[in-house]
């Protein structure tokens, strides 16, 4: 797995954040800037791609929980898809998925956003 | 009560209900601090006033303030806690005489200008400081005042104690989620153990879950190789570098092999392996089965939201339990391969044999057939297996009794030549039956191996009209000495008939003929395979033997001789026989010759005999014409190489059809026996 790397894309009012690498500290503070530079820009809807990060840390999920705790000052949503089981079953241990939303499609994502 | 008492009351009690409120509805310690401090300064007058909160590091953090600019953790005075828990409960009016007063705190309490500090202690714990400055216009504080800050402190050390709970609570629960991942990756692991056979996947699978349970950055996975000194860079993870040549001798390893344990490295340590990776935090755990190094797991650099730091005992702890699972998982893999390996050879063996191979489970039934056994038993695999042997077997009792006997006897057990009624009325097999041993000794079953001869026991009765039993199992075992093809060969031509046979047919009756005939040729043809002669032809009355095909023999011309003279000695038993039965007497003449011929197979595609042909078995043909009843006559060659062994009277040379010069032509000297 090679070194972190996104891509994001703007899905009507959904900013679309494709991940490729490890979900840890680095990758974490990646996608955190990206949702917070587009925070500043007035979108609250976001949904990540994790079809190419097949591997977390806790450490990348509570830069998560902070992003969905800004998120919720400002009403947002955070939601995920194409999650591999054991990131998904991560996930759901540690808890996120209380405060945001798994879909198992893009289309079911978006649906899920508006 | 004064009316302005009465309503500085009122006022207290309004602030004391409005600090309830905050208490109730602020869930953030730092707006909790920052609303108590400026309704106690409000309440009580006062300009300036901070709170700090002792936190288990024994260090004071800043929580609220008013009137200053104090932001940063700072040390306490030494023995803080002892000199005010004398104030527990209460306050402490400060003046520049307290002793306990030193330091970062001292200095804080000028710039607040502290007049009263209130010590925040739950039980013997302190877990903060309450401090406030002068009131607004440098009177003193009331008894009123200071009863409300008591108060307040009271109420502020139980949102403190609250909120300290809450985060231990929130705390334990994260625990208690990594521990939970912790055990769900134990879990998983131990589900690939048993699904995932493939190694690279499984050490992929193994390596990925470490890296993420242990908040590694990244990781990989070296394997020991039989006979290389070099570990082998099986999977990495998060490794973009270039995965540096790693040697079996480097220290970390055999200290690993010592003390049968992993290692952890940190920024103290200066390992060699730490200089090979250019990583500083590592932990390093075997992964070993059955004793047996198969390899090690490296996680590099804990990752905290903090940054990197070491990796701690229990992460090594961890790592080992899931090093120790995927050694396991691994060993099965190869394992699976192997025995994989081992069964596709075996089946490929088994199915290129042209023996049938049926095995059977303890009690009976087939749990295997080969190929060969399909197309000998003339049957489907869906059809056989789990079927019990005596049902199969059903037509076949002597099949099915030689496997009854070798399961009683638990020994080896083979027959030949037994018919396969079960494929065909013309099947004929060769079965051995074996006891199938597993590798404690214990009986697991039956092997029933079967050997199709239906074709084999064709040719040996088609030639054993022709040869004797000798001469075909020579044949049969060893083929290259049958040439059926057209070849030339040296060989000794043996032709007898009965003198006068069709003047003395001519009085019998047909079936006297034929009874007559089988007699004479039964009796015949058995010396002939007594001297493993080949029976080329039976004509009319006339035999016509060949010694030296379609196989060559050392003695062919002396064995021609000897069944010629063994002949004509059995015909004078027959005929005393005859006698008796009051049958005619018969009596051959006999003419050898030995010579080259062609021989092969000779004739068309529905009709085709091994024979032979050529001059020498004309002249043998001619020389048995010539021969007077009981004579045995032989050419010059037949007499010249056997000479020795029979006793020859030399004949007047004679005039034969088709040849220019006289014959020269020798007699038997029949010795009786």
């Amino acid at each position: 797995m090679s070194e972190f790397s996104l891509n994001t894309k703007h899905e009507g009012e959904v900013v679309v954040i494709e991940t490729n690498g490890y979900l840890n500290n680095v990758g974490g503070e990646q996608i955190s800037n990206a949702c917070y530079q587009a925070m500043d820009e007035g979108k609250t809807r976001f949904l990540l791609n994790l079809e190419n990060s097949k591997v977390v840390n806790s450490i990348g999920v509570s830069i998560l929980i902070e992003i969905i705790e800004k998120l919720q000052d400002v009403n947002g949503k955070l939601g995920y898809y194409n999650l591999a089981p054991i990131v998904e079953k991560t996930f759901n241990i540690m808890g996120l998925t209380k405060y945001s939303t798994i879909y198992q499609t893009e289309n079911d994502a978006l649906d899920g956003m508006k | 009560m004064q009316t302005s008492e009465t309503e500085q009351l009122e006022y207290y009690l309004s602030s004391l209900n409005e600090l309830g409120e905050v208490l109730i509805s602020a869930d953030e310690l730092e707006k909790i601090g920052s609303e108590v401090l400026r309704l106690t300064l409000g309440t009580v007058m006062a300009s300036k006033g901070a709170i700090f909160i002792y936190n288990t590091s024994s260090a004071f953090s800043f929580l609220a303030g008013q009137g200053t600019n104090i932001k940063n953790p700072f040390l306490p005075p030494k023995n803080i806690k002892e000199n005010l828990k004398k104030y527990r409960y209460g306050h402490v009016l400060l003046d520049k005489n307290e002793t306990w007063n030193t330091g970062m705190l001292k200095k804080h309490n000028k710039e607040i200008k502290t007049k009263v500090l209130l010590p925040l202690f739950n039980k013997d714990h302190l877990l903060g400081l309450l401090c406030i400055g002068k009131k607004i216009m440098g009177e003193e504080f009331s008894t009123l005042d200071l009863t409300i800050m008591e108060i307040v402190s009271s109420l502020l050390t139980r949102a403190l104690y609250n909120n300290m709970l809450i985060k231990d609570v929130k705390k334990g629960k994260e625990e208690l989620n990594i521990k939970l991942l912790e055990l769900e990756t134990l879990f998983d692991i131990s589900v690939a153990i048993s699904s995932v056979l493939d190694i690279d996947e499984l050490t992929e699978e193994v390596l990925w879950r470490s890296v993420g349970i242990l908040n590694a950055s990244k990781g990989m996975v070296l394997l020991v190789k039989d006979g290389s000194p070099i570990l082998d860079p099986l999977s990495t993870f998060n490794w973009d570098e270039k995965v540096p040549l790693l040697s079996k001798k480097l220290e970390v390893f055999k200290k690993i092999q010592e003390n049968k344990k992993g290692v952890r490295y940190s920024e103290k340590d200066n390992s060699a392996l730490q200089k090979k990776l250019g990583e500083k935090n590592l932990i390093v755990a075997p992964l070993v089965a059955k004793n047996k190094p198969l390899g090690y797991m490296i996680l590099c650099n804990k990752e905290t939201r903090k940054g990197i730091e070491a990796f701690k005992n229990k992460d090594l702890g961890l790592l080992t339990s899931l090093s120790n699972q995927a050694a396991v998982a691994m060993e099965n893999a190869r394992l699976f391969k192997e025995i994989t390996k081992e069964k596709h050879f075996n089946e490929s063996v088994l199915g290129s044999i042209a023996t049938g191979v049926v095995t059977l489970n303890i009690i009976g039934e087939v749990d295997s057939i080969n190929a060969a056994g399909l197309k000998i038993l003339k049957t489907e695999k869906e059809k056989i297996i789990g079927n019990h042997y005596l049902f199969i077997f059903e037509k076949d009792e002597e099949i099915s009794e030689l496997i009854t006997r070798s399961e009683l006897e638990n020994n080896t057990k083979s027959d030949v030549n037994l018919p396969l009624t079960t494929a065909s009325e013309e099947t004929v097999v060769n079965v051995s039956v074996s006891p199938r041993l597993g590798l404690d000794g214990k009986k697991q079953g039956m092997v029933v191996a079967i050997e199709d001869i239906t074709d084999v026991s064709k040719v040996k009765n088609t030639f054993k009209r022709y040869v004797s039993k000798q001469v075909v199992d020579e044949l049969l075992d060893n083929e290259a000495k049958l040439n059926l093809g057209g070849e030339q060969r040296n060989v000794t031509i043996l032709f007898t008939d009965i003198r006068g046979f069709t003047a003395m047919a001519e009085k019998m009756s047909p079936e006297i003929v034929v009874s007559t005939l089988n007699e004479y040729f039964s009796e015949m043809i058995d010396v002939v395979f007594k001297y493993n002669g080949t029976l080329d032809k039976i004509i009319g009355d006339e035999l016509m033997v060949v010694y030296g095909a379609p196989i060559s023999g050392d003695e062919d011309t002396k064995r021609a001789v000897e069944t010629a003279v063994e002949m004509q000695n059995k015909i004078k038993r027959l005929n005393k026989e005859r006698k008796k039965r009051k049958k005619p007497e018969i009596f051959i003449g006999a003419g050898i010759n030995k010579g080259m011929v062609v021989s092969g197979n000779i004739g068309s595609r529905d009709m085709m005999d091994y024979t032979v042909i050529g001059d020498t078995v004309n002249l043998a043909a001619r020389l048995c014409s010539s021969a007077k009843p009981g004579e045995i006559l032989v050419s010059l060659s037949v007499q010249e190489n056997t000479k020795d062994k029979f006793d020859y009277i030399k004949l007047k040379p004679i005039k034969v059809k088709g040849k220019k010069n006289k014959i020269d032509l020798y007699k038997v000297n029949i010795v009786p026996h």
